[in-house]
């Protein structure tokens, strides 16, 4: 116990824990979002488009986080606008943005003259290497999401659910579905230094189906979600502390098996509540 | 003849480009009922697009001579995602047209409003739940108040008579010939047989548009216009389909 307790004195893992909750409050928002509209595929194509920045700024010397959100925010912008226009099937222009971000970033990395330091961590995530600036900016992301979020509640909400009946009744919706897709690239790519590429999808996706098994009802979800994904990266992280394997990979493991344990409970509960209800 | 809310002259209209309705002529008064009828992918949805603002048509002129009505619209139930986690409050309040569309909120008429709704389609009780645990009938009561609350001077129905039971179709019906005195109605169906009992008038639309000022086709009309819809009568709705009458050119 006293281990378990002792790993709080360092800075490097307080840091990494406020940087886990941080990061499950703003997911919670946006990734209510994702789950309700369906779209976590448009989240994974922005997710792998942006190793293309990636790749690139590696190769040019430039900051590879701007290179990053350059990427992703244009490719969400252009699946936006495949899917208000229409003209190419958007699961197709999904998967071709994935590939080509991923093939250009594997290319300019490759590329790059001598060694790439830390592209492991793009890909895989390094909480606990998060500074105190990085913690700065992801609570001011946090708080941008927030406030966006309590003044615009309504019409995010009606244009995800149905847009053409939002659009008859005046909501701007191509503007709203243009600014959820810029948000969505954003708050993956802030969150991409600390869970990496590869995983960064399931803090957008896991806490939110969590709560989805408690209601379904949008604004409760969201508070919900945080709460999970708080509970679940936590653990994790500690777990992967006492067991001593990647942090990134510990977090989305205990926040899966966060949601099958609560899953199975409430399968069972449901079981019992038909069978009493024969009786 | 009263003042016309919706005049459609000489439209022509589709998507991308590919046309789907032409010379299109239609005049919508305030207390019509008009049935639209006609084969899938004829252009009813189309028609409907087209006056909600969804859609622009390639030429011809679309027109309000007050200013556009406050428009109720009930879409296709198949086009709502029933898994989308929504309440009944939540999705009868998205109605609700704020002067302000930018910064919405629920004001205290707004509210009672929506109170007022909820009870007269006796969904109060159901108000919390998400709509996935609807029957089709209470969704469409759901989604009939959303275009309701409004208080709307033209309603516009596409296909609400799908996936219902026969009870809440003639309670429907009953509802909303009452709604009729209050505002114009468009129905869309392609079940010629279980609207043309309750509609005043009918429009064929199959790329283009015939309008009939009754609601009486004759065996005739439905040829020479290839509306070729569904004339069986179900159930106990009189059938009047095919008695004839004078055909207007209008």
């Amino acid at each position: 116990m006293s281990d378990y307790l002792s790993i709080f004195e360092y800075q490097f893992f307080r840091n990494a824990v406020l940087a886990a909750i941080l990061i499950s409050v703003f997911a919670a928002m946006v990734g209510t979002y994702i789950v309700s509209r369906k779209i976590v595929f448009i989240g994974g194509g922005i997710t792998h488009a942006s190793f293309g920045g990636i790749g690139i700024a590696y190769y040019f010397g430039a900051n590879p986080f701007a290179g990053a959100a350059i990427f992703a925010i244009l490719t969400a912008l252009g699946i936006e606008w495949i899917a208000q226009k229409g003209k190419v099937r958007e699961d197709s222009a999904i998967a071709i943005l994935w590939s080509l971000g991923m093939a250009m970033g594997i290319i300019f990395v490759f590329m790059t003259p001598g060694y790439t330091p830390n592209l492991m961590s793009f890909l895989f995530g390094s909480i606990l290497s998060v500074s105190t600036t990085d913690l700065y900016v992801l609570a001011g992301f946090g708080l941008l999401v927030g406030i966006i979020y309590a003044i615009f509640f309504r019409p995010i909400l009606y244009t995800a659910f149905d847009p053409e009946f939002a659009q008859v009744m005046g909501v701007r919706v191509a503007i709203f579905r243009y600014m959820m897709s810029v948000l969505m690239a954003m708050a993956i790519v802030i969150s991409i230094r600390s869970i990496g590429i590869i995983l960064v999808l399931s803090i957008f996706t896991i806490p939110q189906i969590t709560a989805m098994l408690f209601t379904r009802n949008f604004a409760r979800i969201i508070p919900l979600a945080a709460l999970w994904g708080i509970t679940g990266s936590v653990t994790g992280l500690i777990l992967s502390y006492l067991l001593d394997i990647p942090s990134g990979a510990s977090i989305i493991f205990f926040l899966t098996i966060q949601f099958l344990i609560l899953k199975l409970f409430f399968v069972i509960k449901q079981k019992i509540a038909t069978r009493s209800a024969k009786v | 003849m009263s003042k016309p809310i919706v005049i459609l002259e000489n439209i022509y209209t589709g998507y991308g480009t590919k046309p789907v309705l032409e010379k299109v002529n239609l005049r919508i008064e305030a207390n019509d009922f008009i049935g639209v009828l006609g084969p899938n992918g004829g252009g009813k949805t189309t028609l409907m697009k087209l006056i909600l603002g969804l859609l622009n048509p390639y030429s011809g002129k679309v027109s309000f001579p007050s200013g556009r009505p406050p428009t109720g619209y009930l879409p296709q139930v198949s086009q709502i995602d029933k898994s989308f986690p929504i309440t009944v409050k939540e999705l009868v309040s998205s109605g609700i047209k704020d002067k302000n569309p930018w910064f919405p909120h629920l004001g205290t008429s707004q509210r009672k409003r929506l109170q007022h709704i909820l009870d007269e389609a006796g969904l109060t009780k159901l108000a919390s739940r998400p709509i996935g645990e609807l029957s089709g009938g209470q969704l469409q009561k759901a989604l009939l108040s959303r275009a309701l609350i409004n208080k709307p001077r033209l309603l516009i129905l596409d296909e609400p008579n799908t996936h219902v039971d026969k009870q809440f179709e003639s309670d429907l019906y009953k509802w909303l010939k009452e709604l009729n005195k209050e505002m114009a109605i468009l129905l869309v169906s392609h079940d010629i047989g279980t609207i043309t009992p309750i509609v005043k008038t009918i429009a064929c639309v199959n790329g283009t548009l015939h309008y009939h000022p009754s609601n009486q086709l004759s065996e005739e009309v439905l040829r020479v216009y290839n509306c070729p819809v569904d004339v069986i009568a179900h159930g106990p709705i009189p059938h009047r389909v095919l008695k004839s009458h004078e055909h207007d050119n209008q």
